[in-house]
């Protein structure tokens, strides 16, 4: 027959035969409480059924789902990898972004000028950089086209001995004084590359490096995603 | 309390032969080391869920949703058992279900009578002994349907998953005291529930 949980003055809370039941430390350190359910049947009885409860519930079988269910999440859900790909993902798009639009801004400041010269036929403004043989190279593309700026070669040429100018714009002042013959142009032209090499000018053009860095940006991010974020197999 | 969270009774889903092999794959991106786990241990998940919902469309969601945790964080799982650290994910999923469950008050209850699933065979080799465990779980299930929902949920967490007052607390976001009490209420009202059937117990 049930004993039923009523709270009974004789005996103590059945709260407290429960946590009997499932081993609490404060309950099976209680002197008091295990030695009344030591001697007394009717919360032996509590404490055993509560214990044969615990045990049934303990042992209770897994449920086969009510439908299907779908194992696997979509390959957007693509788990975070030990070794920390969720920062690159997290960062891949902003920096696919960002490279482009670098890349973007170098390509036309770089481009620009070319642009300007091809429409107007006259020297493009250019402060040498890194890449100063194309620049002179391009120089001398219009130099041995006869155009306006063909003294400013053989200027140039002319004053190869002289101290280096700070700058082609300088270069092209001084040519505009003092106008060379054509004749000279062939022979400047072939000297000019090794005169740039030499006569570098400290102003560098930012847009180059622009478009390199939106670049290299956008590479590396590629190549971090793809080595170091788990592909979907 | 003992860390009662890794006992795996006879008739719950043991661990892969190879899980920690499998776990490793699964945590590197390999997908079909993910679904070899999440089949093997959708049973014990869809049980969780469907003794904390008590509903089987409910249960399912549940599960579904802790199959999707568990993919964006098995990258971090450090070890222990498998199968308790994704029971951990379907509480928490079902937890979430049903507390916003409790704030929309219009759903009306089940009825602890209906839509208790098929229990599986228990595998006794003794018929009579296997059909009397059999009902006695189905009058299991029906009582803790009966329960409070918090009360439900607590002695399903600790009593029936094996997880301590702590987890429960943390689950629940509910005080240490508050957890053992509700446990201990729960017991004493399952015990009631129970007392006509007591002869089961023995059985």
């Amino acid at each position: 027959m049930l004993i039923p949980n009523h709270p009974d003055p004789n005996h103590p809370d059945d709260g407290r035969l429960s946590a009997l039941a499932s081993r609490d430390d404060d309950a099976t350190q209680d002197a008091a409480l295990t030695s009344h359910v030591s001697t007394c049947i009717r919360c032996t009885e509590v404490v055993d059924e509560l214990g044969a409860l615990r045990a049934s519930l303990a042992s209770l079988p897994d449920l086969e789902p009510s439908r299907p269910l779908q194992l696997l999440p979509p390959v957007a859900d693509a788990p975070v990898a030990a070794g920390g790909g969720g920062w690159i993902r997290r960062l891949f798009a902003p920096a696919l972004t960002a490279g482009a639009a670098l890349a973007m801004v170098g390509l036309v400041g770089t481009v620009a000028p070319f642009a300007g010269m091809a429409s107007s036929g006259a020297a493009p403004f250019m402060d040498a950089d890194a890449g100063a043989e194309e620049a002179a190279a391009s120089h001398l593309q219009v130099l041995s086209s006869g155009g306006e700026a063909a003294p400013a070669a053989g200027g140039q040429t002319d004053s190869t001995d002289e101290e280096p100018l700070a700058s082609l714009d300088e270069f092209a002042g001084r040519a505009d004084e003092s106008a060379a013959p054509d004749e000279e142009v062939a022979a400047g032209g072939e000297e000019l590359g090794a005169a740039t090499d030499r006569q570098l000018p400290a102003e560098r053009s930012p847009w180059p490096m622009v478009l390199f860095t939106g670049i290299a940006l956008i590479v590396a991010a590629v190549l971090l995603r793809w080595v170091l974020v788990p592909r979907a197999g | 309390m003992t860390e009662a969270s890794e006992r795996t009774p006879a008739n719950r889903t043991p661990p892969l032969p190879d899980e920690a092999a499998v776990i490793a794959r699964a945590a590197d991106g390999d997908r079909t080391a993910f679904t070899q786990l999440m089949e093997h241990y959708q049973s014990a998940c869809y049980g969780l869920a469907w003794r904390l919902l008590g509903n089987a469309d409910h249960a399912a969601d549940a599960t579904q949703d802790a199959f999707i945790h568990a993919y964006r964080a098995i990258g971090s799982y450090r070890g222990g058992i498998f199968r308790s650290w994704l029971l951990r994910i379907t509480a928490n999923a079902s937890y979430d279900i049903l507390r916003r469950q409790q704030r929309r008050p219009s759903s009306p209850l089940p009825d602890p009578e209906e839509g208790a699933p098929e229990l599986p065979d228990v595998g006794a080799v003794n018929p009579v002994a296997e059909a009397t465990k059999s009902e006695l779980y189905r009058h299991l299930e029906v009582a803790l349907r009966r329960l409070p929902p918090d009360q439900r949920t607590a002695v399903v967490l600790c009593d029936v998953y094996g997880m301590d007052y702590n987890e429960v607390a943390a689950m629940t976001q509910s005080a240490l005291g508050t957890v053992k009490s509700r446990i201990h209420r729960g017991r004493l009202r399952l015990r009631e529930l129970m007392a006509e059937h007591r002869e089961l117990f023995t059985g």
